[in-house]
């Protein structure tokens, strides 16, 4: 039995939308952030810091701009569906980033086998970002449990003025 | 602190950066900064009993937060760290205390700046690698310019800005 269909090989280089993330970079987002994962680089929050660098003013950490797409102001709770559920997970939003499902039976799992992260430049306090992904690659090969498919999800992240920020590769494994 | 080419060598290991141990808190409150609300990492009842795991699980996102500031550090505000790469290979738990390493593994003069490749990972206490991956940061030359910002990634494979 083969995962790569016809129907699945059609979604090779699919492509989301363009979407926005709800808020800019807040700075106090910025502050929870960087303390939360223990970085106390003056760069975030320093502008005395930063004026004689190249970027001039405090700046989110590199990766921010991959944890900005968040639920906006104004829609459902996801957790209400599972207000009955003890076996919630907690688990919310897609991993698909705004691209179709793979087509593929209900049994097959997801694990993240990794991630390629290349970095331009740091978002700004205040300035807005974007994302857009595209199923970069969908790859078939056999493991002792069966065939498996490697699917990487390559996401741009854009600035402001639209100038790139940040291109990941997420490789995922289904079978 | 500025980091030039020249200073480095190929074998070179650097200063390891170690953090932890790890508690519920810590775990909370980057699931929090996150909006992650994935019980594994903050209700161990469930991470143990309902997914049988051995414990609540320290985030990758925070691993990878990690290795970022590792790298970061390393390469000061005239370097820029390009290109990193790593997999999560194993869990880690509550109450570890993690140890990031990364060791020079080749260089590469270019016009504009140098490259320095690099191998990396995060061991537990036991010495059990979860988080192996490579990185490529951009190095001035002691007697050149600034390396480009936005960073101008050198022509070629993976370069399509």
């Amino acid at each position: 039995m083969s995962l790569l269909t016809a129907e699945v090989q059609a979604l090779i280089g699919a492509e989301s939308s363009v979407e926005a993330a709800c808020d800019e970079v807040e700075r106090g987002a910025v502050r929870r952030y960087v303390q939360a994962y223990m970085d106390n680089d003056p760069i975030f929050y320093s502008d005395e810091v930063t004026n004689p660098l190249p970027w001039r003013e405090p700046v989110a950490p590199p990766l921010f701009p991959m944890n900005m797409f968040r639920r906006p102001f104004g829609t459902p709770d996801p957790f209400s569906e599972h207000d009955r559920n003890p076996d919630f997970d907690g688990i919310v939003g897609s991993t698909a980033q705004g691209l179709p499902p793979l087509p593929l039976p209900k049994t097959i799992g997801l694990l993240n086998a990794g991630t390629e992260v290349e970095v331009f430049r740091y978002a700004k306090h205040g300035e807005r970002v974007t994302a857009k992904s595209s199923y970069h690659s969908i790859t078939e090969k056999q493991s002792s449990k069966g065939p498996m498919l490697l699917v990487v999800i390559e996401t741009e992240y854009r600035g402001g003025e639209g100038g790139l920020l940040l291109r990941v590769q997420k490789t995922l494994i289904r079978r | 602190m500025s980091r030039y080419f020249e200073q480095v060598n190929v074998g070179d290991v650097l200063e390891p950066l170690v953090r932890g141990p790890f508690r519920s808190a810590h775990l909370m409150r980057w699931s929090s900064a996150m909006e992650n609300w994935h019980k594994i990492h903050y209700d161990r009842k469930f991470a143990v009993e309902h997914d049988k795991l051995p414990g609540i699980l320290i985030n990758g996102t925070l691993k990878q937060q990690m290795i970022m500031q590792f790298l970061r550090d390393w390469a000061g505000n005239t370097g820029w760290v390009w290109k990193v790469g790593f997999q999560f290979r194993a869990m880690n738990v509550e109450g570890e205390v993690l140890r990031l390493w990364a060791r020079v593994t080749g260089k590469r003069e270019l016009p504009l700046y140098g490259l320095v490749d690099l191998e990396l990972g995060i061991v537990n206490g036991e010495q059990k690698e979860s988080t192996p991956g490579t990185a490529i940061i951009a190095l001035p030359y002691a007697k050149g310019a600034p390396v480009p910002y936005p960073f101008v990634p050198p022509q070629g494979p993976g370069s399509r800005t």
